[in-house]
């Protein structure tokens, strides 16, 4: 009884803490938030199982924290906007030229962890990144200002043709 | 075979009408001041936990005697689901009847303070209705009891806690003490 509760809780507050973390633990895993993932980890641990070294407690744990996981994927499912609440929105931290301070002070980011995002798409300096947008997971996302030049040729190849058979 | 299909929609809210993202900074915003509120009560918390709000700190430990000095108690008045903690019961002269003392302890003691041990251990120990009679010979007073506690239910407690005389009948009723005890989750 007390695991299936201590469980149920600690899986609740293990999602508040994380999330209000900021966005980076399960994205950009630095040293420093490896330490603090596992240290919750751990410390969640030993309070939901306690004394009882079972192995009937161990399942237990691990249903009760997989049936938690399952029911919150389903509630979130059914009802969208408490996915803004669970796993946050998408921000964009730079466009066209220009950061977004808001954006990168509340999330506690530096210019460097956006640069550290292009570099692994083999860019090369800041004026190459039309948009940084920091994804729900914690990744950042780069969209290059090549990769826009392409698309918006594209529109106007696809509209040029357009106007062509229309014309025809 | 059919399969289910659906038309896929422009839902996602785009930036420049160029990248959709679906940004939600409305959201962001009160989520922002949401994280500054929960961070300060988070520190709340801990500061509360260091003055022993939650047990085992300097707010949580507790004294009480009888008048007549003929017993002394310490112990937590918050304690923490299955965690050790010691109560100590320090014996005046006026425990002492006929080279012994007897005391009275409500059953809580064991039922939801999870009592392990008493130290020194008992020259007797009888159960008796709505509680536990402790007999000690009282050689050297004053003289210390020690219950190694291990609460076992959450909530509060009451326990009490009386001197008896040497027929195991009650000592006058300022030799008794009610203890509240709360354990917390």
């Amino acid at each position: 009884m007390y695991t299936i509760t201590h469980a149920i809780f600690g899986y609740f507050f293990l999602l508040l803490v994380v999330r209000v973390l900021s966005r980076r633990p399960g994205g950009q895993l630095t040293p420093f938030e490896f330490v603090i993932v596992f240290l919750i980890g751990g410390l969640i641990i030993t309070a939901t199982v306690g004394d009882d070294k079972s192995a009937t407690n161990c399942i237990l744990a691990i249903i009760t924290i997989g049936l938690m996981h399952r029911l919150t994927a389903q509630v979130r499912a059914r009802f969208s906007g408490l996915s803004h609440f669970m796993d946050g929105v998408p921000i964009v931290l730079l466009n066209r030229g220009r950061w977004h301070t808001q954006a990168m002070d509340g999330m506690r980011l530096k210019d460097d962890d956006v640069m550290a995002a292009a570099r692994t798409r083999g860019m090369r300096d800041m004026s190459e990144i039309r948009y940084a947008v920091l994804e729900r997971v914690g990744t950042i996302s780069i969209l290059s200002e090549s990769d826009s030049k392409v698309r918006q040729e594209e529109i106007e190849t696809a509209g040029n043709d357009a106007g062509s058979k229309h014309s025809e | 075979m059919n399969t289910e299909t659906r038309a896929v929609e422009d839902s996602i809210a785009k930036v420049d009408n160029e990248l959709a993202v679906g940004e939600d900074l409305d959201f962001q915003r009160r989520w922002w001041r949401f994280e500054k509120w929960i961070w300060r009560f988070f520190a709340l918390l801990v500061l509360a936990d260091i003055a022993g709000l939650f047990g085992r700190g300097p707010l949580a430990k507790a004294q009480k005697h009888t008048p007549d000095g003929a017993m002394h108690i310490k112990y937590e008045r918050i304690e923490r689901f299955s965690t050790p903690s010691i109560l100590t019961i320090q014996l005046g002269p006026a425990s002492v009847r006929k080279g012994t003392v007897h005391v009275w302890v409500s059953s809580s003691v064991v039922d939801r303070l999870g009592n392990q041990r008493v130290i020194p251990a008992p020259s007797q120990s009888e159960v008796v209705k709505d509680g536990v009679i402790y007999t000690f010979p009282a050689d050297d007073v004053p003289s210390e009891i020690a219950f190694a506690l291990q609460p076992a239910d959450i909530g509060l407690s009451h326990l009490t806690i009386r001197l008896l005389d040497a027929d195991n009948k009650p000592l006058p009723a300022q030799d008794y003490l009610n203890l509240d005890i709360f354990v917390m989750p």
